[in-house]
């Protein structure tokens, strides 16, 4: 075999031994319609280790609740493959979800409390 | 599992203190992330004869602050490149609303915004930078100028001092408060 490595057609530095098409299996959007760049998400109690490592890379910053905005940007990913990655992830069973994003802040009790909290700022 | 997220957004022109708002109220310092957004070049790379669609990356800049164990608040600012923010509309999903930084020298720049969050019935605020320094013009002017609604709230701060920039967002959180009757739950 020759000695080669293969850079991948991402233009990411570093490159990439398996492309991100591959990763998410062709998928191009998330089969969850609910997943929101603020969306909460956290690793369940289940074995990585047959897991691809960038999959594994997330579930590492996953120990408590995250975004998938925060993920993104910890490990300098675009925002949509992060949440394709996401997707796979909860649909495999390796994350829960937290709530929906409803689409609009309808919730009396939930604006008090935050209004509590920022008056304490 | 009722982990649950709300946002902020943070919009106004370029350049109007939307990320410095950010910072200074997040418990993090403010995190940057990347999307590609795919538009059609409308007038602005006018390649005539060619259908082309441009590929811009915009930069998303937010914050956070955890309002207890169950609920997280995110302040997302809207990106740089003004004339694609608005396709961020998944921005507005879960979003208590919106403060608009406004700078008194280009009032124009948050137009856009302002049009934007009244369009959707979006709960917003208009928040006047003095970042700049003093401000030439009443509020009753600046109103005249936005064509802001009267229920609107107009403050004025200095999106660089923590507790400035936590007074616009409570003015946001009352004022979508406001809105509802009181005591509902959803």
């Amino acid at each position: 075999m020759p000695d080669e490595t293969w850079y991948g057609d991402d233009g990411e530095p570093g490159g990439r031994l398996v492309p991100l098409y591959m990763l998410v299996n062709g998928r191009t959007s998330p089969r969850n319609t609910s997943l929101n760049l603020a969306t909460q998400v956290t690793a369940l109690p289940v074995d990585t280790s047959a897991l691809e490592p960038e999959y594994r890379e997330i579930l590492s910053c996953c120990g408590g609740w995250i975004s998938v905005a925060e993920l993104a940007a910890y490990l300098n990913t675009q925002l949509t493959v992060m949440k394709l990655l996401v997707d796979v992830l909860l649909e495999r069973g390796f994350l829960a979800l937290g709530d929906p994003a409803e689409r609009t802040v309808a919730d009396y009790r939930l604006l008090e409390t935050i209004l509590d909290r920022l008056q304490r700022l | 599992m009722n982990r649950k997220s709300v946002k902020v957004v943070v919009a106004g022109g370029f350049g109007t203190g939307k990320t410095t708002l950010v910072g200074s109220v997040s418990e993090i310092a403010p995190l940057t992330t990347e999307e590609v957004l795919t538009a059609p070049s409308e007038g602005i790379d006018d390649l005539t004869g060619i259908e082309d669609k441009t590929k811009t990356t915009v930069a998303l800049d937010f914050g956070r602050i955890t309002v207890n164990a169950d609920i997280v608040l995110y302040l997302f600012g809207t990106p740089g490149q003004d004339r694609f923010w608005f396709i961020w509309d998944e921005l507005a999903v879960g979003a208590i609303g919106a403060i608009v930084l406004v700078d008194t020298r280009r009032l124009d720049a948050s137009f856009p915004a302002i049009d934007y969050f009244e369009r959707r019935g979006i709960p917003f605020v208009a928040a006047v930078n003095m970042f700049f320094g003093e401000c030439p013009y009443t509020e009753g002017e600046i109103r005249d100028a936005l064509k802001l609604n009267p229920t609107v709230p107009l403050v004025w701060c200095d999106a660089r001092d923590r507790q400035s920039s936590k007074q616009a967002l409570i003015s946001l959180v009352k004022h979508a408060m406001s809105r509802l009757p009181a005591g509902t739950s959803a």
